[in-house]
């Protein structure tokens, strides 16, 4: 699945900010490099009014003043916030003749030349395009975030994949010939309904790629538990050591309370029960610690868990709303001198809706299965190269 | 990969309210579609670029593509924490220069500590200066003070684990941290893993040739370093990537897959590097009798001394340098220690040896030069030849020598300003003739328009011998390469140009590989230099002295066949892992 970031070039960054300010009914003087800009009072935005200058790029010439506009610079960001929440919904529409006809992938990888192909449409369906940022933190990985495209069709509510890279396309920096009317007509409810199927299609999507972290974070974890192990481990032998040590003391004082005179036996005596309370305090130690060790240290391993738990946050971020064209497609084939016409059902934006099958086998076409000759009917790859 | 518990995944939805609400506001036409884009370019990354790139000087540096990539890479693909696992000689340091060079155009770059094999701590800070102008100190500098006192640092890894300075490296915060040849730090229970483990950084960047020394956990280690717990624990790393006798690897893909989001490794056939033949003539001439009895008296005089005191180590073996460049170096050096700073101990023999001096009328190595020169003249263009002496007394006798022979003869030494030192290398260019040069031009200076090399007399140290030759003979030489050793028969020159550098191949070895020689002999615990001064003052005869450098030339053979070996080995290892960019 295709990530929706657009890369943040200088040449985006300037189109961008262009059709921005411009859109804000500015006007810009283009010196070179500099750009000198006349804001107006407009409620749309939080910009002075005014006049203002942009250094394009670097800036590297460090006695120019101005605003530095450039793919990591205050200002971009500033713009960029303040139109990403301008219009977050809105329609657009795919004109047929905006876009070429798509000939399928299972057409080319023969012989067979496409001559024509036509495209008559039938009826409007609308569907809707939701750009979704979706964010994967954990402790031990770097934070991983998404903006994907999901296309559901409005009545089926069926994923449109081919639709989404579509609406991408469309709205690139390179592209000047969409047209966006303004307002959705989208009902609140249906719109509710849309971004709930929209957001499992997203959902199940995205699982490997969360899977993928899933795994990592996990192995982390157990990494840090494995340590913490070895390090309860290297304490309960420095205690065990140490229990031993106190015990021979223990022993010493006892043989020396039997034999010495009354004040060695006293002062033994005492040194014997502080020595013990020492050592029933290791042996508590020791015992807690063993017992933790059974069992698998529960409790740290859970704290440990927890922390390398995964935070996943899907967040929708604008919801366009696209009218497209359902109707059929005539392809008009040739191969050596032979001509069929093959008439499959194609939506604007979304390409063929029809599954076509081989004549011989039935098998579906696809990109893997291709059509190989229309000579006789449409045979696919595998029939003809099974018969030479 | 098994034998793990799954942790928890939370998956939040945040609420979409406003968003639908915001279907029933009015707006303009254009103004949603710049929301889209607006949406999209605040997904994207900055466009990544190495900026500082147009601001490095093409004639200091010549960057490869590969080295481009992986600094490329390692900055923005990998998060700025890197394994830089290049085999030998295709320019590690020079793609950490242009990372740390893009850390500074950045400003992200405030503290920076650079750990190397105490050899190569000298020649990074060089290679950092002339090549990225990047000004490091390094703490063999007088200035250095303290690792809490400059922000740019290199040094030996040795010095910072030592207790003196230990604490104060580990209680900084450090923006980034280089560690050089990276594989002396596989073993988790030595003090320098300790000293890494433990410091404090926002970026890190490891070289090494060979991550694997002696078994695949070693890799382990030195990754897990870099990234705790991209490989879990060493137990399921053992179980799942090791087989069980050590030597090879199972799973290689998914070994593959984690190692690419922390590792570079690129390999000589696939980049385009390219050298030309080097040839080496090295010349051993026969003293004369007057040359043969002042070596043999600055011989004597400095075994001597050095017997009863060992502190002045360091200017005896400079009078030991000097007898072999020219009597004239030897001559001020005696003088100013026996009128300046009145020795009186040894008075009468620095005065026999004044007086040996005297007498010398005929300069072999000086004449035969005048050979090499006059070759020169007739075989190579407009008869460019770099000589090369360590010392400027015998820089200055040379220049007068050649210029009353009518030769066109250049001066090149530490005493010019920089604007004086480019005059100078142009002046050569343009006019040709001979550049006579000390060490001070062995800092990333490119002549590679020329193609023939004097070294009239020799570094105790092969890195400073490697650097000389690297002025001719890099990455733009077009034309094969000469280079003319001088040596006097019977003296220490001759020893270690036969014995110690003609025995390891040092004049045919890189700079990448004879650095992994050095680092391993330094692992060893001995400088190259104090190993020559010891035989040569400890033998006992002519005999011994023979005996103790073959040793010391197997001790350093051996060394070279171990680095190869491990070169040969973690080429095996990584054979068919294709560690370049994965396509998804």
């Amino acid at each position: 699945m295709t990530d929706a970031a657009l890369a943040v070039t200088q040449s985006a960054v300037e189109a961008f900010t262009e059709h921005y300010l411009e859109s804000l009914g500015s006007t810009i003087e283009k010196r070179g490099e500099r750009w000198e800009v006349t804001i107006p009072d407009n409620e749309d935005t939080e910009l002075p009014a005014g006049n203002l200058s942009l250094l394009c790029g670097d800036g590297l010439e460090g006695d120019a003043t101005g605003e530095p506009l450039h793919p990591e610079s205050e200002f971009l960001q500033r713009i960029l916030r303040e139109a990403s929440e301008r219009r977050p919904t809105g329609k657009l529409s795919i004109e047929t003749n905006q876009t070429e006809v798509e000939v399928p992938q299972w057409l080319q990888a023969n012989d067979v030349e496409v001559t024509d192909a036509r495209f008559t449409p039938y009826y409007d369906r609308t569907a809707v395009v939701v750009l979704y940022q979706l964010s994967i933190e954990t402790v031990s990985e770097y934070q991983q975030e998404f903006l994907r495209a999901i296309a559901i069709d409005h009545r089926s509510e069926e994923n449109l994949p081919e639709l989404g890279d579509t609406f991408l396309r469309m709205t690139s920096m390179t592209t000047n010939t969409t047209s966006t009317a303004s307002q959705s007509s989208l009902a609140d409810a249906d719109a509710r309904s849309l971004l709930d199927a929209a957001r499992n299609q997203l959902m199940e999507e995205v699982q490997t790629e969360i899977d993928e972290v899933h795994n990592e974070a996990s192995r982390a974890a157990d990494a840090e538990v494995e340590e913490y192990r070895q390090l309860q481990q290297q304490r309960i032998e420095e205690l065990e050591e140490e229990r031993s040590k106190l015990s021979s003391k223990i022993d010493k004082l006892s043989e020396a309370i039997n034999g010495g005179d009354q004040d060695d036996r006293v002062e033994a005596l005492k040194e014997r029960k502080e020595i013990k309370a020492e050592y029933e305090e290791v042996a508590s130690e020791l015992s807690d610690l063993h017992e933790q060790r059974d069992q698998g240290f529960p409790q740290k391993q859970q704290e440990i868990r927890n922390r390398h738990a995964l935070d996943v946050r899907v967040n929708p971020l604008t919801i366009t709303e696209v009218e497209y064209e359902r109707g059929e497609i005539d392809i008009e084939l040739n191969e050596e001198g032979v001509t069929r016409t093959v008439t499959v059902g194609y939506g604007s934006g979304i390409g063929i809706t029809d599954d076509v099958r081989c004549s011989s086998c039935n098998r579906e076409f696809s990109a893997e299965n291709p059509l190989k000759t229309i000579k006789d009917s449409l045979r696919c790859n595998r029939c003809t190269s099974s018969n030479n | 990969m098994s034998g793990y518990d799954l942790v928890d995944v939370e998956v939040t939805h945040e609420s979409a309210d406003d968003l639908l609400d915001s279907l029933s506001e009015d707006g303009t036409e254009g103004d949603h579609l710049q929301s889209i884009q607006a949406v999209r370019l605040q997904a994207g990354q900055p466009d990544s670029e190495l900026r500082s790139l147009k601001e490095l000087d093409e004639n200091s540096v010549k960057l490869l593509e590969h080295q481009v990539d992986a600094a490329y890479r390692a900055l923005f693909e990998m998060d700025g924490k890197a394994l830089l696992a290049d085999e030998v000689g295709l320019g590690k340091t020079i793609e950490v220069g242009m990372i740390l060079k893009e850390m500074h155009f950045r400003e992200t770059d405030e503290s920076v500590l650079i750990l190397t094999p105490a050899q190569l701590a000298k020649q990074w800070q060089a290679e950092l200066r002339e090549k990225f102008g990047l000004d490091f100190i390094c703490n063999y500098d007088d200035e250095f003070e303290d690792f809490d006192a400059h922000d740019y640092i290199i040094a030996s890894i040795d010095t910072a684990k030592s207790e003196r300075h230990r604490q104060t490296v580990l209680d900084r915060d450090w923006d980034v941290l280089v560690l050089d040849e990276a594989h002396y730090v596989k073993n988790e229970e030595t003090d320098r893993y300790d000293l890494i483990d433990r410091l404090s950084y926002n970026y890190a960047f490891f070289l090494t040739a060979t991550p694997i020394q002696n078994e695949l956990t070693d890799l382990y280690n030195v990754v897990s370093l870099l990234r705790p717990g991209l490989f879990g624990t060493r137990d399921v790393f053992h179980q799942y990537f090791v087989n069980s006798n050590q030597e090879t690897l199972v799973n290689r893909d998914e070994l593959q897959d984690r190692l690419n989001k922390v590792m570079i490794r690129n390999r000589r056939e696939d980049t385009d590097i390219d050298f030309t033949d080097r040839t080496i003539d090295t010349r051993t001439f026969e003293p004369t009798t007057k040359e043969r009895e002042l070596y043999q008296a600055v011989s004597d005089y400095v075994k001597g001394a050095y017997s009863q005191d060992q502190g002045q180590k360091l200017v005896l073996m400079l009078l030991q340098k000097e007898v072999v460049s020219s009597p004239v170096a030897l001559k001020r050096t005696i003088e100013k220690r026996l009128y300046e700073q009145s020795e009186l101990t040894h008075a009468d023999e620095l005065e026999t040896i004044l007086d040996l001096i005297d007498e010398i009328d005929t300069v072999t190595k000086q004449e035969r030069l005048l050979d090499i020169v006059e070759e020169a003249r007739d075989n190579v263009e407009m008869g460019r030849v770099i000589v090369f002496t360590q010392f400027r007394a015998t820089q200055q006798q040379i220049l007068d020598r050649l210029v009353s022979e009518g030769y066109t003869a250049h001066a090149f030494h530490g005493g010019h300003s920089s604007s004086e030192k480019e005059q100078i290398v142009e002046d050569f260019e343009e006019e040709g003739g001979i550049l006579v040069s000390t060490d001070a031009m062995s800092e990333g200076r490119n002549l590679q328009f020329c193609n023939m090399l004097v070294n009239l007399d020799l570094p105790w140290n092969p890195m400073r011998v490697e650097q000389r030759i690297g002025r001719i003979h890099r990455i733009g030489q077009k034309r094969d390469v000469f280079i003319f050793n001088m040596a006097l028969k019977d003296t220490i020159e001759e020893y270690v140009l036969e014995r110690l550098y003609h025995k390891i191949d040092l004049f045919q070895q890189s700079v990448g590989e004879l650095s992994s020689i050095l680092s391993r002999l330094e692992e060893s615990g001995t400088s190259f230099e104090d190993q020559i001064f010891e035989r040569l003052v400890n033998a006992d005869s002519e005999v011994d002295l023979e005996n103790d450098f073959d040793a010391m030339a197997v001790d350093l053979q051996e060394q070279r066949e171990l680095a190869d070996k491990l070169e040969e080995f973690n080429s095996g290892v990584f054979e068919g892992f294709d560690l370049g960019e994965s396509d998804d």
